[in-house]
């Protein structure tokens, strides 16, 4: 970062002045973006600030209302990702542009098919990857189909598809939140490699920790506006996180000592056969979850969790398994059964399952319950007046923002108001279990602090909160024991308190197991 | 038994190349169920070709023949392209238009012939006799038929195209994944058109082999019976894989096949069962296996989702 | 806020895209025209659009006027039967199919069993509904395409009603015996009706029949329980799962009812006697397929189809009006069709609609542009 002295062609790219207007908002409002050759540049923001705007803008996705791109010091015009490519920019995406059903080899060339005569001529490309491989320390096989692999590798593929293109600037679009801390350090290392053979990166984060680790220099973005651009050495996280935010941020969740009470949802031998392969998505599992704590499912996404809290829920039949829920078995018990039971499910994805986006608040406030006698009559039509009545109370109660109120469609709201409403519907039946999954995902800083607080005062009214997440910070800070998946079994007990986000890391990736050890114990409690 | 073998031939190459026809536009994402109308359309450009060349050379009448269907039906399928791919309409819903459209304007413009030629004929009938003896080289009692020999080379061509092409290649992508496919710079709309318009290629001739397989005269009215949703029903059995259709379609040939020559095969003309029957046969036989394989359908992830370049 | 422009009433909208549908349809079907023969085209079109108005002395063009309803109701069922499902978000293709089995009941039931009327629509209803928990129960447990599954039942019920009904046809024509010569009991009561219409004695109960459970509809999908899990299940199948909604036993019992408003439809038309099936049919009767335009035409409304079916059956009347020297009567068809295709791009039209209200807006208040701005597009 010491070549300060250099021409002014010093920089790969550069994006100067960009300003994106979107319908009612203004996505990018005169930001620049100076990229040096080489470096590790890392690009900062919440969700919402504007990052993707600004990289859909460099790919030529959207054309810019103000503002122009340098590459080398010259002016160039992006009309399309072609022209992105042909001037050497290459991305991976934060969800992988990968088809699932093509090969590796497939889909790294995919767009710059070598043919002759218009025939595949898989042979060369072959060759060039395995040399790409070899030379960057990515280990693929370019036969294997992409549902077949894992992430990790997927994410390898997506980087051996800029390489084969020759790409000089490669960007990194979130690209750890799908890895194990251990996959995090290499990925670490191969952009480190990346760039000392000159290539320039970008890498968009939102976490401090691994653009501390990595990044040579980094720039901020807020809520669509440009913040700055700092040298990481001589800046600290604080720092970083206030720029990001525009104020402090407490990165503890406060919560006192509690002593769990009595046994909410005891789990045991839980099998639940997967949509996708022949093994079963969960296989044997076991646990308790006991009113007054917080327990966290923890590993990498696809190990399980989903198809676990799907079993649990009864979204999809078990294969084996008891589950007792306040002593009772509800095992073969309907959806619906246990919603009424008092289990509470904050969804994974609130799209698919959260809410019906084209009705309105109101009607997705009552979900849950509009079958209960306060909303429908004997004669089964519907009580609109307690209906509305009830979803202004909860609007009022949970501060869920919208433009009209009760009557918005919720297609019309933001990320996190949807959210809140789910929230609001869920918490509010009084749950003795809450099944919250991945609850703050996507969503900006202040609507997780906000959601940390709700699963705290549950837990501390004497409920039972199961949690999963894939978020490394909200595993350490918020429950009071983590559960680690890993392949469909839980292969670790730990205690937040006295586990490091490397121990966690070693379970997540399936090296360590303490379970066995812990068979016995389990028998006896 | 030589009569069986012919007509399941020929109805099993009607059937491939219109499941041929809905694997090309439903690989590049788009749902086609306005093959039925696609066939009707390419049914009536290649009745009215072989209706005006009566008397010209056998080749003349084969090649103007398949060109009139392909075309018509080219053309015709572009109103479920500009429809569904550019104005993100209802797949179902244009299918749906174009199979009743297909028919209702079939009939409209052939009955408009008939008058003008003759003001007292209201009828939708297309006579094709002479013509239709084009396409004929009879083996002692095995009539085959120049079109079996067209769907076997257009078979092999669209497993080619498929599998061993950067056309192929890139057409998956869009039905599987079109963001991975327009991050990579593939323009999924025009891969999308090529798609449909294959199919409407496909289809459009797919038609005219189906009105000239049993008759020699065919009356508009009726369009084509279902046969292009049989033909969804091949594909989907198919798994959508040429050479998996093949075979479908030789299955649902053989029985189509059955209504036409059952009189003439001993066992089951003694068995006395009205030809309503057998007619109904091959619809039977196609919710069966519809039901039985349905289940684990390795349909393009993508299809019937119009692609919108501005959402991600 | 309060000075909403009237454009943006989704209600007003619909409606709009509704228009612009039938006259583009109509323009489409006047180029039509104009090709096969440009002499005769605008009268043609004239022709089919005046349908019974035709007739100068008022009493003839009601009588006429009635045949038309008579064949309006029907239609509206079969409009009903395609919305209902589709607000379930599935394509009743099988209507046809469902209306063909229920003609083939009723007419049976009056004709060979010698049935009151009340009975004979019963078992319409029941037979068409099974067609429909046929695709239903395909769609939930096998993953059938209920579009693919209904055709297949439409030439099954096709053949299947051929078959029954070759029983009771008369024995010189392909056409089943008049209800009137066979069984007066199975004919639906006029209740008065035929006398409004210069005693066309085919208006029967089942024109208000049909107006009543257009309502019923309406009532069902808007004010009921049942009808706000059938919508959340329509426009979310995965969301309705999770609130413990039964989705498969609401895909097929939505597919019943269905079946059942198609069969209601067979069974109100043809126990008026208005017409007689032809056992010969070689292609399901072109009623269900209209049902579809009805329906989309509609705007996906019940009480939209009233208007709607009325329409679409005026125009489909009409085109027995035109020149047959020069045309045929299919032309209505084939607007018809046309009008259908045109339904496919009301959802662009009402958002290119919206788009311009929302430029519009923005030109007369440019201030406040980010404050309602959606989130999550970063």
């Amino acid at each position: 970062m010491m070549e300060v002295t250099l021409l002014e062609d010093q920089y790969a790219i550069e994006m100067l002045g960009i300003t994106k207007i979107f319908p009612g908002i203004i996505a990018n409002d005169d930001i620049t973006l100076q990229l040096k050759k080489g470096e590790i540049h890392a690009l900062l923001g919440e969700n919402g600030a504007g990052k993707s705007t600004l990289m859909s803008v460099l790919f030529g996705l959207y054309q810019p209302e103000k503002g122009v791109i340098r590459k080398d010091g010259k002016e160039v015009k992006i009309q399309n990702p072609n022209d992105a490519n042909d001037l050497g920019i290459g991305m991976v995406h934060q969800h992988f542009k990968l088809v699932e059903c093509f090969s590796v080899l497939d889909n790294i060339i995919l767009g710059v098919e070598p043919t002759k005569n218009g025939f595949l001529q898989k042979k060369e490309a072959r060759e060039k990857i395995m040399e790409l491989s070899e030379k960057y320390g990515l280990k693929v096989n370019p036969d294997a189909l992409i549902e077949d692999i894992t992430v990790g590798m997927q994410q390898r593929t997506e980087i051996l598809k800029m390489l084969y293109r020759d790409n000089e600037i490669l960007i990194f679009d979130e690209p750890t939140a799908v890895l194990t801390p251990q996959e995090i350090d290499e990925l670490m290392q191969i952009m480190r490699n990346l760039s000392k053979e000159g290539k320039s990166i970008l890498f968009i984060s939102h976490k401090l920790n691994e653009i501390m680790a990595v990044a040579d220099r980094c720039s901020v973005l807020r809520k669509g506006k440009y913040i700055g651009t700092v040298d990481v050495a001589n800046t600290t996280k604080e720092e970083l996180s206030r720029m990001m935010v525009g104020r402090n941020v407490e990165f503890a969740v406060h919560k006192e000592d509690k002593t769990p009470g009595d046994v909410i949802l005891h789990v045991e031998n839980l099998s639940v056969a997967s949509k996708i392969h022949k093994n079963d998505a969960v296989k044997n599992v076991s646990f308790e979850v006991r009113s007054g704590e917080i327990v966290c499912i923890a590993g990498i996404d696809g190990n399980g969790q989903t198809e676990l809290v799907y079993g649990l829920t009864g979204i999809e039949p078990l294969k084996a398994g008891t589950i007792l829920y306040k002593g009772k078995d509800i095992t073969h018990a309907s959806i619906r059964e246990r919603s009424i039971d008092g289990i509470s499910h904050i969804p994974e994805d609130r799209h698919k399952h959260g809410l019906v986006l084209d009705y309105s608040l109101e009607d997705n406030m009552i979900l849950q319950r509009y079958f209960e006698p306060e909303f429908t009559s004997k004669g089964g039509t519907l009580k609109r007046a307690n209906i509305r009545s009830y979803a202004n109370r909860l609007i009022e109660q949970y501060d869920v923002r919208s433009g009209q109120g009760a009557v918005t469609k919720a297609r019309s709201m933001s990320g996190g108001n949807q959210q809140k409403a789910i929230i609001a519907r869920e918490l509010d039946k009084k749950p003795d279990l809450l099944i919250a999954v991945q609850p703050t995902r996507g969503l900006d800083v202040g609507a997780i602090e906000y959601i940390h607080k709700q699963l705290v005062a549950q837990r501390d009214a004497g409920h039972a909160v199961l949690l999963v997440s894939l978020e490394l910070d909200e595993v350490m800070t918020v429950p009071d024991r983590i559960l680690v998946m890993y392949e469909g079994e839980i292969v670790g007990e730990l205690d937040p308190k006295t586990t490091t986000a490397e121990e966690l890391g070693l379970y997540m990736s399936g090296a360590k197991n303490n379970m066995h050890a812990q068979a016995g114990k389990e028998e006896t409690v | 038994m030589t009569l069986l073998l012919q007509y399941t031939l020929i109805y099993a190459s009607v059937l491939i190349l219109v499941a041929l026809g809905g694997c090309f536009s439903e690989h590049s994402g788009v749902i086609n169920l306005g093959l039925e109308g696609i066939m009707v359309m390419g049914a009536m450009g290649g009745a009215l070709a072989m209706k005006y060349l009566t008397g010209a050379p056998s080749v003349v009448i084969i090649l103007a023949t398949i060109a009139a269907s392909a075309l018509v039906g080219l053309v015709y399928s572009l109103l479920l392209a500009v429809a569904c791919i550019n104005f993100k309409a209802d797949q179902t819903i244009i299918g749906t238009a174009l199979n009743m459209l297909g028919t209702a304007a079939a009939t409209v413009i052939i009955k408009a012939i008939n008058t003008s030629a003759n003001p007292d004929d209201v009828s939708s009938v297309v006579q094709y006799i002479d013509a239709k003896k084009s396409f004929i080289v009879s083996f002692g009692r095995f009539d085959f038929n120049w079109f079996m020999l067209v769907t076997l080379l257009l078979l092999i061509a669209a497993y080619i195209l498929l599998y061993k092409t950067r056309f192929g290649l890139r057409l998956m992508a869009c039905g599987e994944h079109p963001q991975a496919a327009d991050s990579v710079g593939i323009n999924v709309y025009k891969m999308r058109y090529a798609g449909v318009m294959i199919s409407g290629v496909l289809g459009g001739l797919g038609g005219i082999v189906y009105i000239t397989a049993g008759v020699s005269e065919w009356k508009f009215e009726n369009g084509v019976v279902g046969f292009g949703f049989l033909a969804l029903a091949v594909m989907i059995f198919g798994q959508w894989k040429p050479t998996r259709i093949a075979l479908a379609a030789l299955l649902f040939g053989l029985f189509r096949a059955l209504s036409n020559v059952y009189s003439g095969i001993g066992i089951l003309s003694m068995l006395n069962i009205p030809s309503t029957v057998y007619n109904m046969l091959p619809y039977m036989i196609s919710l069966l296996v519809l039901a039985l394989t349905s289940k684990n359908s390795r349909a393009p992830k993508a299809e019937g989702i119009p692609y919108d370049k501005g959402a991600r | 806020m309060n000075k909403e422009s009237i454009l943006k009433k989704p209600a007003v909208q619909a409606l709009l895209s509704s228009l612009a549908c039938i006259v583009l349809g109509l323009f489409a079907g006047f180029i039509v025209l104009t090709f096969i023969d440009a002499r005769g085209a605008a009268s043609a079109l004239f022709d089919i659009i005046r349908n019974f108005f035709r007739y100068p002395s008022a009493p003839v063009a009601l009588k006429y006027f009635g045949n038309t309803i008579v064949k309006t109701a029907p239609l509206l069922m079969c409009s009903l039967s395609i919305l209902f499902a589709y607000k379930v978000g599935l394509f009743n293709i099988g209507v046809a199919g469902q209306y063909a089995f229920g003609t083939g009941l009723a007419l049976f039931a009056a004709l060979h069993w010698q049935l009151p009327w009340i009975v004979c629509i019963l078992l319409a209803c029941v037979g068409a509904s099974l067609l429909g928990a046929i695709s239903g129960f395909l769609k939930s447990y096998c993953n059938v395409n209920e579009v693919i599954s209904g055709i297949m039942l439409n030439w099954l019920s096709l053949y299947t009603t051929n078959m029954m009904l070759t029983v009771v046809k008369e024995t010189t024509s392909p056409y089943t015996k008049n209800i009137v010569n066979v069984n007066h009991s199975a004919l639906l009561p006029n209740i008065g009706l035929d006398k409004l219409f210069n005693n066309n004695q085919y208006v029967t109960v089942a024109i208000p029949l049909a107006i009543v459970l257009s309502i019923l509809v309406w009532f069902v999908l808007e004010k009921t329980k049942f009808g706000y899990e059938l919508k959340a299940t329509g426009f979310n199948k995965h969301a309705a799962k999770y609130c413990g909604m039964k989705e498969k036993r609401n895909t097929i019992l939505t597919l019943i009812i269905a079946g059942a408003l198609a069969g209601l439809g067979a069974a109100m038309f043809y126990l008026t006697g208005y017409e007689q099936w032809q056992c010969t049919q070689s292609s399901v009767p072109g009623m269900g397929f209209n049902g579809i335009a009805a329906a989309f035409l509609g705007g996906l409304h019940p009480i939209g189809a009233i208007f709607s079916s009325l329409f679409i059956q005026h125009i489909t009347e009409g085109g027995a009006y035109v020149d047959k020297t020069l045309y045929c009567s299919q032309i209505s068809d084939l607007i018809s069709s046309i009008i259908i295709y045109l339904c496919g791009f009301v959802l662009f039209m009402k958002l290119a609609l919206n788009k311009w209200l929302a430029k519009r807006d923005e030109a007369g208040s440019s201030k406040d542009a980010a404050g309602t701005g959606k989130g999550g597009r970063s």
